[in-house]
């Protein structure tokens, strides 16, 4: 797959023996940097996934069953009312989360990269996003603590003579717990966004008379609009294969399409095949969220550097 | 290019695979082909199918059974007496243990704990081993009842090791009119609305459902199906979650009301807390009982036998029951109870309510039925 | 809870976007000093004060089960983060320096690990071992939490090659150096910040992942497995106390990582 490789620059311009030579060491060299990862790219990646592509053609596959032949029976029970419920729900919080971390993480990186004290910004930037260094699955079984019926947060309200909420188990908890675990990932892209702003853009647009908000619609956001959907996509795509945060604050009525089909491999129902068809959509949703960012979105999105 | 699984092909490891990878990887192939059971860097010897070389019994012996079904004093006792370290991993329901064994992620398991129905069908897609039952010591003490199970007649691959039922744990200062039968659920779905939990098991909450409805345990009959996950489906509203085991802590503080629960779970509750009250729904339960097996990918089979004998001893199993509250089909192990355990009718209930209890037995076909209705029922 | 209350600098002026951060910041540490908190109270239910009590560190550090799923943890993070680190700066490295046919398709296969979701990653990992025969262990886990800590590493790695001086490797080989040593002698030195800040995240990665864990160790139980089946099973609170220490951890390495970034950043 990755092995026709040749060289980029040109070394071969005399043709003696030795620089055949050279010219063959050169077309190893990519080889040799390239090869070990590519082929743990492609077993461990790219077979499985043709792997499952293919299982998702047989309908109803049990562990330890033959393969009796292909179908989209699979692909079909995905379309019962039941499952598009499934389909319809993961997407509903994956944007849901989406957009309270735009909402809550704007505000955040806009102070952050222009308005805080430059001393203390790298700082602080560190300490919003210090969380993400910690275990997923603790930060979401802190809000157990908070939300359940006799948990903190009813504590609080029934101390202050507040009707108790009960969150726990809910659609609320869910949306919640995945805004609190995704937040960073958007502050941290939009921050990086906003900091690279012009601002002497906005400075002409005061000069021209322009109002902080028209300002702000006009300039400030077009301007970010790449680290915008940059963030969106991320915490959009994080959010839509996230197992743990429903899994665990959710409740019943929760199944999202990670968790079915962990239920699949892992749990109670065991059909391989119909779990392989629900991992295809879920790569298939996935893809089209990046296509989307692609079509409109900042080609690089870097959160790295 | 993408693995070809030949038509017989199956997907669990075996030689008609073996021209699968061809051509492909050979590294891969030649770790994994060569040996498709060996543990590959573990210190564990081969798997012993029957034709094995028996080595002596020692190392590591890998349990896996339910949560809070052995503790660390049983396996302090069983290391003192015998010299083999063990380690146990647990499960919350049968079929999450059959999915990670047919997963190829129980390979080191020498012992597992399947009810009944699971014992069959384990039994059927060979994943047992057959007992040398010369190699068992005290399998004679099993009361009558247990001698010859339908799941295991004569038993074949496994030895019952407990047995109890399935009831609902409640908080009798909260609910003052106590819960009796199955429908109590549906008729204070007000009360308890989010504020109950049922187990996370198919066959005991569908079958409590069916058993609701009139209708056996172990129904096969579409239409019955139906008309339990309609049932199933009008209750889930007021669910608080599915949880077999963990729901001690919300019904402790209050946060719920009342739980389905496995018995052996919920009489340690009702003795502890007299607030908390275990009840067998009149109309009749499961009855259920747990056994001990050897898997066939077992590595260490002489120390599953260890532990079974073990664990036969009338001594060993009247203790822990003293400890860990189950029922025991060892006859000689209940002749030594304390009369206080033998009058506990939670525990030991009487025969005529025992006598309208089913238990849980295989359903062939049926169980591709159960397992979509209840993943519907989740996904609702 | 934020520091910025008590900043010195009286250009500070309260404004609502000021006032919004500070919020956030609470919603972002709240529970984790809630949850600190509760690790010392002595009532073992909900969310009633009983008293100051060290119980669950004391019942945590006896707890033998849980230091044998860290034991795993760490010999999965560390052996697949130690080869990803190879691997996967060798691989930033060759993309940086080679043109060839099929180039984008390897860049595109190299982000998948970093697109596709984790579920699904884990379930196909599964299918595949599953179908080849290999037998799950701790090695199978390795293998396939190299797949993205490789990943990881090669696109932090990456961003640092972009803003590298080309011109250093090539005076090395102009001067005699062979590929390798040019590799080895001028390259990676000046890669190490973005090597090991690539490790280390990848390190936090692994030793969070609990789905690919899941679905590919056999005979090994790392941490987040253990922790999930303990929290799913029951809230202790020596759980609380748990998480008090790992994040205390957590923090100290994200404190390194962030040295490394910025000493990356400087040079």
């Amino acid at each position: 797959m990755n092995k026709g490789v040749e060289p980029s620059v040109g070394f071969g311009k005399n043709f003696n023996v030795a620089a055949v030579q050279q010219k063959l060491r050169a077309a190893m060299a990519p080889l040799g940097l390239l090869g070990p990862a590519g082929l743990w790219l492609v077993l461990l990646m790219v077979l499985p996934t043709l792997l499952i592509t293919e299982l998702s053609l047989v309908p109803g596959l049990r562990p330890g069953e033959a393969i009796e032949g292909y179908g989209l029976l699979n692909y079909l029970r995905i379309l019962e009312p039941t499952y598009l419920q499934v389909l319809r729900r993961s997407a509903t919080f994956a944007t849901g989360t989406t957009l309270l971390c735009l909402v809550l993480g704007f505000p955040v990186a806009y102070w952050l990269a222009l308005m805080a004290p430059k001393r203390w910004q790298n700082l602080l930037l560190v300490l919003f996003i210090l969380p993400l260094w910690t275990s997923s699955l603790l930060r979401t079984y802190a809000w157990i603590t908070l939300l359940r019926p006799s948990g903190v947060i009813n504590l609080v309200l029934s101390t202050l003579g507040l009707p108790t909420q009960s969150l726990m188990n809910t659609s609320w908890a869910v949306y919640i717990g995945m805004t609190y675990s995704f937040l960073p990932y958007m502050v941290l892209i939009l921050y990086a966004s906003l900091e690279r702003l012009d601002l002497r853009l906005l400075e002409a647009a005061a000069d021209l008379g322009a109002n902080p908000r028209t300002a702000f619609w006009r300039v400030t956001v077009p301007q970010t609009l790449p680290g915008i959907a940059a963030g969106c996509l991320l915490v959009f795509v994080t959010s839509l294969g996230d197992f743990v945060v429903p899994t665990l604050l959710g409740g019943p009525s929760s199944m999202t399409i990670s968790r079915l089909i962990y239920n699949q491999f892992l749990g109670v129902a065991r059909n391989w095949g119909f779990g392989s068809a629900l991992s295809m959509v879920l790569i298939l949703m996935v893809s089209v969220a990046i296509a989307l960012l692609l079509k409109y979105g900042d080609r690089n999105p870097d959160i790295y550097s | 290019m993408p693995p070809r699984l030949s038509r017989n092909s199956s997907l669990l490891p075996n030689a008609s695979r073996r021209r699968f990878l061809q051509g492909s990887a050979a590294a891969l192939a030649a770790v994994g082909l060569s040996n498709c059971r060996r543990t590959i860097g573990e210190a564990e010897p081969a798997p012993g199918d029957d034709t094995t070389a028996s080595s002596e019994a020692s190392g590591v012996l890998h349990i896996y059974t339910w949560a809070d079904y052995t503790d660390d004093e049983l396996a302090a006792q069983f290391t003192e007496a015998t010299g083999i370290d063990v380690k146990i991993d647990v499960y919350d329901s049968n079929e999450t243990m059959l999915a990670k064994m047919q997963a190829g992620g129980g390979d080191k398991y020498s012992l597992i704990y399947p009810s009944d129905y699971m014992v069959t069908e384990m039994i059927g897609l060979e994943m047992l081993t057959a007992l040398d039952k010369s190699r068992l010591v005290g399998l004679d003490k099993i009361r009558e009842k247990w001698k010859s199970p339908v799941y295991d007649p004569d038993n074949a691959h496994s030895v019952p090791y407990s047995w109890g039922t399935t009831g609902l744990l409640y908080n009798s200062e909260v609910l003052t009119t106590p819960p009796t039968d199955w429908n109590y659920l549906w008729d204070n779905r007000d009360v308890l609305a989010r504020k109950m939990t049922l187990l996370e098991d198919v066959r005991e909450t569908m079958g409590a459902v069916l058993s609701s409805l009139g209708y056996s345990y172990n129904a096969t009959d579409a239409a019955e199906l139906e008309e339990a996950y309609q049932k199933l489906l009008d209750l889930k509203p007021s669910i608080a979650s599915f949880k077999s085991f963990g729901w001690q802590d919300e019904l402790l503080s209050g946060d719920n009301l009342l739980s389905m629960v496995y018995s052996v779970e919920g009489i340690p509750v009702s003795l502890e807390n007299p607030t908390f009250k275990y009840v067998i729904p009149e109309s009749g339960s499961s009855v259920w009982t747990d056994t001990m097996v050897i898997p066939s990918s077992a590595p260490n089979v002489d120390a599953a036998y260890e532990w079974i004998n073990f664990n036969l001893q009338p001594q060993v199993s009247q203790e822990t029951v003293e400890r860990l509250f189950f029922a025991t089909p060892n006859g000689e192990a209940m002749a030594m109870l304390s009369q206080d355990l033998l009058d506990n009718e939670n525990l030991f209930p009487p025969e005529e309510l025992l006598a309208k209890c089913e238990g849980i037995a295989p359903v062939g076909d049926a169980n591709a039925l159960y397992d979509e209705y209840w993943t519907k029922v989740t996904s609702a | 809870m934020s520091k910025k209350h008590n900043l010195p600098s009286p250009k500070l002026r309260i404004s609502w976007q000021g006032c919004l951060t500070a919020l956030t910041y609470c919603f972002m540490y709240v529970p984790i000093i809630v949850l600190g908190i509760y690790s010392f109270n002595e009532s073992r239910y909900g969310a009633i004060w009983k008293g100051f009590s060290l119980t669950w560190y004391r019942k945590l550090l006896g707890d033998e089960r849980l230091f044998l799923a860290l034991g795993d943890s760490l010999k999965i993070a560390l052996c697949a983060v130690a080869i990803s680190s190879v691997l996967g700066t060798l691989m930033a490295v060759g993309l940086a320096k080679y043109r060839f046919p099929g180039k984008s398709l390897y860049v595109g296969i190299s982000y998948l690990p970093l697109i596709i979701p984790d579920i699904a990653i884990a379930v196909a990992t599964l299918v595949f071992l599953a179908s080849v025969a290999v037998p799950l262990s701790l090695w199978t886990a390795i293998a396939a939490h190299m797949v993205f800590c490789l990943a990881y590493i090669a696109i932090v790695v990456s961003s640092r090659l972009q803003g590298l001086d080309p011109n250093l490797e090539e005076a090395a080989l102009d001067l005699g150096a062979t590929p390798a040593q040019a590799l080895l002698k001028v390259l990676i030195p000046q890669l190490l910040p973005a090597i090991v800040s690539g490790c280390l995240l990848a390190f936090v990665l692994s030793m969070d992942d609990l789905l690919i864990s899941s679905f590919t160790a056999g005979g090994a139980n790392p941490l987040p497995i253990e922790i999930f089946s303990r929290v799913k099973t029951g809230i202790k609170p020596d759980i609380n106390a748990l998480s008090v220490l790992l994040i205390l951890a957590s923090g100290l390495i994200a404190a390194c990582s962030e040295y490394f970034r910025y000493k990356s950043q400087r040079n």
